[in-house]
């Protein structure tokens, strides 16, 4: 089982998101835990055991201090494209992810 | 370079990494810590005023009650400022690495030590008016110098260091007592020994500041910061609100003062909540008129699509999906809706508000309730603000329907061409 962390400014918009990448990953038969959070909450959600981290594109000011985090508890983190963030986005959404973690 | 890439490299990417400077991401965490409180509290001035005729029961024994009723408000919105510090304080030292908890403490500290007790009736009584709005900026201040503080103090090592063997609990409390020396001496001998009213002086010099936030321009620069920064795909809430949110909890306080007070005119016109319920409505850049001129007259197939996933969210005012998926971001057609929308509905509802055609706002209802129940609750129950909601919602349809028709006759044209290319290769 795969778990990954989105991180957008307060978690409630990248919560939209979420199900599109579950579906997505539903759809590829891929089991999949997605969670959305705040960059505020993130250090507390750090260290649960994370296999990738995802910014979301209107916090990308924040992509180096969550990258500086995630780099601390070495989880890979990438951004998401502004394109993938879309209900709509799902297909693109996971191949990032897959690129991220080279699979 | 083109000239979009020239703005986000050179204006937007840089200005939106000045909003994540300690100090200000510290404030922003500290002000945000405390909304709960402020939130809540705002409320028993709903149920200590009802929106109900005068006459009715509920109305009567409302009037009875007020002092009890307004004692949870007393104790939590009224006194934002000493949880604002608390919360500054700690995420101050969260950033440094160093203990959270001292560094919360020392801000509260520092705080009090602003404000002289006076002797009532043979009992210690403490002035609250400066633990509320009054107090904000002297707290950023005093909080921000103690942290510093407690840093030098730790990285120059002046701390009294105990034995191994001491429990660490015991040694760290040990480790906090000359930072928290120093910050008391130093904050009792501006209070006490100098007899300085922080508080005074900081008013003088932030009053012009305060001033220029409650009018038009002050109210018109932040809304078009904000739509500026979502035009690159950038939070310009999270941006602008740091520097901004300080002035706007101030409005918000000393409207929700005065209205405490019965009285019906509020001195301020814009806190956050004149943002949120008049001019974010369906989210940044007041989308909800998008959205729906998206499921109604969309010929795209695509556009459809993003505007009935869109929906949900845009009533409780998220609208990332139709920021990024219609998309917005970078889309000159509807950047321009997107900028004069909320420009136009700014400049209506700040008239409406500074004319007592509606109500100003002083309770904070939670940002993802719809707009006309938001706006309802945030004006102390006035319908005319639903009916000032409504207005800019066609306002929003009306400015947005140009561009989208549009830009939906190209990407309908474009499906199109698709569409034809693909029966071409199935044909052949």
């Amino acid at each position: 089982m795969m778990k990954v962390l989105f991180v957008c400014s307060g978690g409630m918009s990248s919560a939209i998101v979420v199900s599109a990448l579950k579906k997505e990953a539903e759809k590829q038969g891929m089991e999949m835990e997605v969670l959305a959070t705040g960059t505020g909450e993130l250090e507390n959600e750090v260290d649960n055991g994370w296999d990738a981290i995802m910014v979301a594109p209107q916090v990308r000011h924040r992509l180096d201090s969550v990258k500086k985090i995630a780099d601390e508890a070495s989880i890979p983190c990438g951004p998401i494209p502004p394109q993938a963030y879309t209900p709509l986005g799902g297909p693109l959404l996971l191949q990032k992810l897959k690129e991220l973690l080279n699979m | 370079m083109s000239f979009v890439d020239f703005l986000e490299k050179k204006l937007s990417g840089p200005m939106a990494k000045i909003s994540e400077q300690r100090h200000l991401r510290a404030i922003r965490d500290g002000v945000i810590s405390a909304l709960p409180f402020i939130i809540v509290g705002s409320f028993f001035l709903i149920l200590a005023f009802p929106p109900v005729p005068k006459d009715w029961a509920l109305a009567l024994w409302a009037k009875k009650h007020i002092f009890e009723i307004l004692i949870p408000y007393r104790l939590t919105m009224f006194i934002m400022t000493l949880y604002i510090s608390f919360g500054l304080g700690y995420n101050l030292a969260k950033s440094y690495k160093l203990d959270p908890l001292s560094g919360g403490q020392l801000s509260v500290a520092a705080l009090l030590l602003t404000i002289t007790p006076q002797l009532v009736k043979g009992q210690f009584m403490l002035p609250m008016t400066n633990l509320g709005g009054h107090g904000l900026f002297v707290a950023m201040l005093v909080s921000i110098v103690s942290v510093e503080i407690l840093r030098f103090c730790k990285t120059k090592r002046i701390t009294i260091k105990m034995p191994e063997q001491v429990p660490s609990s015991v040694s760290r409390s040990f480790e906090a007592l000359i930072p928290v020396a120093i910050v008391i001496l130093l904050m009792s001998l501006v209070t006490v020994v100098f007899g300085v009213d922080l508080h005074h002086v900081v008013e003088q010099v932030v009053s012009p500041f305060v001033k220029a936030g409650d009018s038009i321009f002050g109210v018109l620069v932040p809304v078009i910061l904000i739509v500026f920064f979502w035009s690159f795909g950038i939070h310009g809430d999270s941006v602008v609100g740091p520097v901004a949110r300080p002035l706007w909890e101030v409005y918000l306080a000393k409207n929700a003062e005065v209205a405490a007070t019965g009285s019906q005119n509020l001195p301020y016109t814009a806190p956050e909540t004149f943002f949120q319920w008049f001019i974010w409505i369906g989210g940044s850049g007041a989308t909800l008129g998008l959205v729906l001129a998206m499921i109604f007259f969309s010929r795209s197939k695509y556009l459809k699509a993003v505007g009935r996933t869109g929906v949900i969210p845009g009533i409780f005012n998220i609208n990332e999906p139709i920021v990024f998926g219609a998309p917005i971001v970078l889309n000159p057609l509807l950047i321009i809706p997107f900028v004069i929308t909320p420009i136009v509905t700014t400049i209506l509802s700040y008239v409406a508000t500074t004319t007592g055609l509606v109500s100003a706002t002083y309770i904070m209802p939670p940002w993802t309730l719809p707009a006309p129940i938001g706006a309802y609750l945030a004006t102390g129950g006035d319908w005319r603000a639903v009916v000032l909601v409504v207005i800019n919602i066609a306002i929003s349809f009306v400015i947005y329907f140009p561009f989208f028709k549009i830009y939906d006759h190209k990407m309908a044209k474009m499906e199109q061409s698709e569409q034809a290319d693909s029966g071409t290769t199935l044909s052949m």
